[in-house]
């Protein structure tokens, strides 16, 4: 009886094992990779603290508290709402694991969309994930989606009332958090995660917000801040003081009548000031050709450097260097620190003071790596 | 001795041409304006301030601002996100500042174009903006990176009027100073 089932049995349990094996790899594109905070990290805590409805989903995500135990205000970085925007994620990741904070508090959450990280955008052949070279080994970082993961937010009405505004958005950006806020407690994973993230906001009296992004380089949106029209002698002068770094930033107000981006609703229902950053990722633009994890580090694209050849791009695409990582991660840093700047000359009363994160000058000599600790 | 004095004539004649340029003297108070809406002009603003002109900004400005007024100072580049915060279409846009263009020049007043946005605020729907108000203007101070294809010098030539080119925005502050002084 046996013997007649052995070549079945046997061919089974090879599938079977396969089928373990794949599903234990998939699984594991679901977890995070480890995060090496600096010193100055005082707790841990997760964004279902400041809204329970989000805890146990797959839109739970850590938080990182930086207190220097000195009164001062209090900055919120938040990156990782578009995973698929390598950048947006990286350059917060390198802030948490160098920050110095001597005064006032810093809040970081690297992973804003967590779900996002769980996936990739059907049909755009992006790579999972990039390997960076430190000193101490090489880091694997997970390359996710613009959006919720469909596995757990599904499925997509044909068109997004975006609540509360009644604003109209095609049905997938109903998965897009920075199309969701202020969010409402009863809505939708995006929605839930979008109003946990304004209720850190509000609770931890956040006086100055950032969200961090990277677009492609032929939209009009790119190397820009964004900002709210409530501080806007604060944009301007830290533009002018990233202009004396030798980084031009254009200024982009935020419109009053585009709702459920940061840079509108942040500024519209906390007290905080909202700065929202771009930089210019040739990997996530229409252009770029064949995607792969050097385009994604490099930034240097063929048919980028044509595309300009043309006249049809708008950014100051440079055909040598490209767009590579160490540039993108040191405009945000740099922008970061310009505002902060800015800021505490507003607020003199209630002034952030960081140290000890890499210049642009300092990534561009040594890469991304030197700056990633094991 | 004919040709000494022909000499002499052109001569003269360039170093008075060359004077109007220099003296070309433009008068406070200014009105800052933008063509397009983007954010642009706000910077342009803040560098008016720490130069100390006399000088009010409205992003939308009408023909009644203009009262008044002794320079008017455009920055143009379209911005979508800046057409959407003054809930105006391209075309309105586009209209209003022709109108504020046609009622400038009817009151002599003169126009400036100062353009700091780059590439950013060239081709596309800026380009139009960009030429219907250089072509409109006394003078320009443009950020170099917007002229790599040589766009606002063909302009200026083709209009016979003075630019300025700056490398960097926080370099456009003292040219526009020395318009006024």
């Amino acid at each position: 009886m046996l013997k007649n089932h052995l070549s079945t049995i046997i061919i089974t349990a090879i599938f079977t094992y396969a089928a373990i094996i794949a599903s234990i790899q998939f699984r594991q594109m679901h977890k995070p990779e480890k995060l090496y905070p600096s010193e100055s990290l005082t707790r841990v805590g997760m964004l279902s603290d400041y809204f329970d409805g989000i805890k146990g989903t797959e839109g739970d995500t850590e938080v990182y508290i930086y207190d220097s135990g000195l009164p001062g205000g209090t900055a919120f970085i938040g990156g990782g709402v578009h995973p698929n925007e390598a950048a947006g994620y990286l350059a917060p990741v390198v802030i948490m694991e160098n920050i110095k904070v001597i005064k006032g508090r810093v809040i970081i959450i690297p992973r804003l969309n967590n779900s996002a990280f769980t996936c990739s955008d059907p049909m755009e052949g992006f790579p999972t994930h990039y390997e960076i070279k430190t000193p101490g080994g090489s880091r694997k970082f997970r390359l996710g989606s613009r959006v919720t993961n469909p596995l757990h937010q599904w499925p997509d009405p044909l068109v997004f009332a975006q609540y509360p505004s009644g604003q109209q958005l095609s049905g997938f950006e109903t998965r897009n958090i920075n199309r969701t806020y202020p969010g409402r407690p009863n809505g939708n994973l995006s929605e839930r995660v979008a109003y946990a993230i304004v209720e850190l906001i509000k609770k931890e009296n956040v006086n100055i917000a950032f969200d961090i992004h990277e677009s492609s380089p032929e939209v009009p949106i790119v190397n820009v801040i964004v900002y709210h029209e409530d501080d806007e002698d604060l944009a301007m002068n830290a533009i002018l003081g990233l202009e004396f770094a030798g980084l031009q930033f254009s200024p982009e107000l935020s419109p009053k009548n585009f709702h459920g981006l940061s840079h509108r609703e942040w500024g519209d229902y906390t007290d905080a000031i909202p700065f929202l950053m771009e930089t210019s990722n040739p990997s996530m633009g229409r252009l770029r050709g064949k995607t792969n994890v050097e385009l994604v580090l490099k930034g240097k694209s063929e048919n980028y450097k044509k595309a300009k050849e043309f006249g049809a791009l708008r950014i100051a695409y440079r055909d040598a260097e490209g767009e590579p990582m160490e540039h993108r991660v040191g405009r945000h840093i740099t922008g970061f620190i310009e505002l902060i700047n800015a800021y505490n000359m507003n607020y003199p009363d209630k002034t952030i003071e960081v140290a000890d994160l890499p210049a642009y000058e300092e990534l561009m000599e040594n890469g991304v790596g030197k700056y990633l600790h094991n | 001795m004919k040709k000494e004095s022909l000499t002499i004539a052109i001569l003269l004649a360039v170093i008075v041409s060359t004077s109007t340029i220099k003296a070309q003297m433009y008068e406070q108070p200014i009105l800052i304006s933008s063509a397009g809406q983007s954010a642009d002009v706000k910077l342009v603003k803040m560098l008016a301030q720490r130069q100390q002109l006399e000088a009010n900004t409205v992003l939308m400005a009408k023909a009644s601002d203009l009262e008044g007024i002794k320079t008017l100072l455009i920055v143009p580049g379209f911005s979508s996100k800046g057409l959407g915060a003054a809930g105006v279409s391209q075309q309105e846009e586009y209209d209003r500042v022709e109108a504020l263009i046609k009622v400038a020049k009817d009151l002599k007043i003169p126009i400036i174009t100062v353009h700091i946005g780059g590439n950013v605020r060239r081709k596309g729907q800026s380009d139009a903006f960009n030429t219907l108000i250089a072509d409109n203007s006394k003078g320009m101070i443009v950020v170099r990176q917007a002229d790599e294809d040589g766009f606002f010098s063909d302009l200026a030539k083709k209009n016979n009027i003075p630019l300025t080119l700056v490398d960097k925005i926080v370099e456009v502050g003292e040219p526009m100073g020395n318009l006024f002084k």
